[in-house]
């Protein structure tokens, strides 16, 4: 059985489609980049998912269970929404206990996973006086209370700098080791790229593609830029040969799927100057610009 | 349950909200002892029945502390997004509200008993030094302990329901003072019916604390005030229970 199923879910806001008809599935033991562009419904999915927000139609089961009935629900799913959910007067330390008694877990947990996150220093300190990267870190504390066996992040890594990020993609390593769910949402693909397994990308609400990251990394492409004064004669001879030509500003061009040795056979033959040539490959974020602006706008 | 109320309780300690009520209403309990102790024109001489009147003046301030502290209890976590974290925990809400309307009436119970016992400490200390021994065994005493305790735990489950059903702090704080000060007496007059006034909740809280006169008796006060509280939860509770939290 999938960790995570997500079946036909709709949510409606007045006029607005959050998430139209999205359904996916998160298997045990995986971690799932959920990706998308800002506003594509990823907030919205995640607070269904948790039952926070009711959906219009479809479901969002954990372990096939709607979240609202599980027994115990932070020992078995942690989360971390927002980085801006704790009374600014409390401090870390206390907002743990808050949550370990209401969940009826040992105090002492509280401590263990400041310590987890490296937030043990500032334990005694009130909330209100964090860093957004300390209020991130002490959100996935309050996440880790519980010991759960699966983890959904909404930008956790929003607020952290580089040295943090660095810290994130290690825990997240660790936990997946340990046979941890994770589904973690951003914006930014590279941000998750080094740790996640699969990704399920959505846009305007709808799902975009589901894969693993090998098969997102195949869809990129070779490219090859070229600089010519010619660009204007270039353009519809390599077009001829079924070559996708983009111009690239002034006296540039991109061809898309080709090799630098076919297009300078091209230029050759037709008697066009070349300054400069050279072959890259489209990285993932193009791929994932790609797929989102296609399906992103829609009337 | 309550492992749940446990942690209200355990909110409550861990901010500085409750120990600032206290002290302000402490010190506030010391004025009245030495206002009513010193500006006695019209009054009659200090006697050892002074004691209960001293002991009985911040008894409706009391309560007001009460209704403040659970408006603040329920509604403080809409306005800092606590609730979402509380939800995740508990994600059968009407539980959570449960817990606060345990949890506030027990809180402003024990705000009544440190004031009054303030209250009572500076009352019987001012008598003594000027001669007089009070009783502890009045029987007016008790009447005063018993409505001011009942006030304020009453007025603490009316706060939890009122912010249950506003959730926004402040048009709750706001609209709370606006029914007291302003459409209680806008609804007397036009009713041209001063014997329906007696039903309305601040009257009912107040037969609480000064029973007979034109009020209810402290039972039915006390009554009619947790109606006035649990319907406003329940109402509350529908209301939090379908709402997006966001």
């Amino acid at each position: 059985m999938a960790a995570i199923t997500i079946e036909g879910l709709t949510k409606r806001f007045g006029d607005v489609l959050a998430v139209d008809d999205l359904s996916f599935e998160v298997d045990q033991g995986t971690v799932v980049g959920f990706l998308g562009p800002n506003g594509a419904g990823k907030t919205t999915t995640l607070r269904m998912l948790l039952g926070l927000v009711t959906p219009t139609s479809g479901t969002a089961r954990i372990d096939g269970q709607p979240y609202r009935a599980l027994a115990d629900p932070v020992r078995h799913v942690g989360a971390v929404l927002e980085a801006s959910s704790f009374h600014p007067g409390r401090s870390a330390r206390s907002h743990l206990r808050v949550v370990a008694t209401a969940a009826g877990l040992p105090l002492a947990r509280a401590d263990a996973v400041l310590a987890q996150v490296g937030l043990a220093e500032a334990a005694r300190r009130r909330v209100g006086g964090f860093s957004l990267g300390m209020r991130q870190r002490l959100g996935l504390a309050t996440a880790l209370l519980g010991d759960p066996q699966m983890l959904i992040l909404d930008e956790p890594a929003n607020g952290l700098d580089p040295e943090g990020v660095h810290w994130l993609r290690g825990l997240l390593r660790d936990l997946a080791d340990q046979g941890c769910t994770v589904l973690v949402s951003s914006h930014v693909l590279a941000e998750v790229a080094q740790t996640v397994d699969q990704v399920v990308i959505i846009a305007g609400g709808r799902l975009v593609a589901q894969s693993t990251l090998a098969a997102l990394t195949a869809r990129t492409e070779q490219l090859v830029r070229v600089r010519t004064p010619q660009a204007e004669a270039l353009q519809p001879l390599l077009a001829a040969q079924g070559v996708q030509v983009d111009p690239d500003g002034g006296d540039q061009l991109v061809a898309v799927g080709t090799t630098t040795e076919a297009v300078g056979q091209a230029a050759a033959a037709a008697g066009i100057v070349i300054y400069e040539m050279r072959a890259e490959r489209s990285n993932l974020e193009d791929v994932f610009l790609q797929l989102t602006s296609q399906q992103g706008v829609r009337a | 349950m309550t492992r749940l109320i446990r942690a209200e309780f355990t909110k409550l300690r861990t901010t500085r909200l409750v120990y600032s009520v206290t002290a302000a209403m402490a010190a506030f309990a010391v004025l009245t002892v030495v206002a009513n102790a010193t500006d006695r024109q019209g009054a009659p001489p200090l006697s050892a029945d002074s004691f209960s009147t001293f002991v009985a003046a911040p008894t409706t301030l009391l309560a007001g502390a009460a209704l403040l502290l659970g408006i603040l209890g329920m509604a403080g976590e809409f306005r800092h997004h606590t609730v979402t974290q509380t939800f995740l925990v508990t994600p059968d809400r009407g539980r959570v509200v449960a817990a606060k309307l345990v949890a506030y009436p027990l809180a402003g119970i024990a705000l009544a008993l440190t004031t009054l016992a303030v209250t009572a400490a500076v009352a019987a200390g001012w008598l003594a030094a000027n001669g007089i021994t009070p009783s502890l065994l009045d029987a007016r005493l008790g009447r005063v302990l018993l409505g001011a305790l009942l006030a304020a735990g009453l007025c603490g489950l009316v706060g939890v329901g009122v912010a249950a059903l506003v959730r926004n702090q402040v048009a709750a704080l706001v609209g709370t003072l606006v029914w007291v000060l302003v459409v209680e007496g806008l609804l007397m007059s036009l009713l041209h019916a001063p014997s329906l006034g007696k039903w309305l909740p601040s009257a009912a809280a107040a037969a609480i604390t000064s029973p007979g006169g034109g009020h209810l008796s402290r039972l039915g006060g006390s009554l009619l005030l947790a109606a006035y509280a649990l319907a406003l939860a329940l109402a509350g509770t529908r209301l939090v229970v379908r709402r997006a939290i966001t």
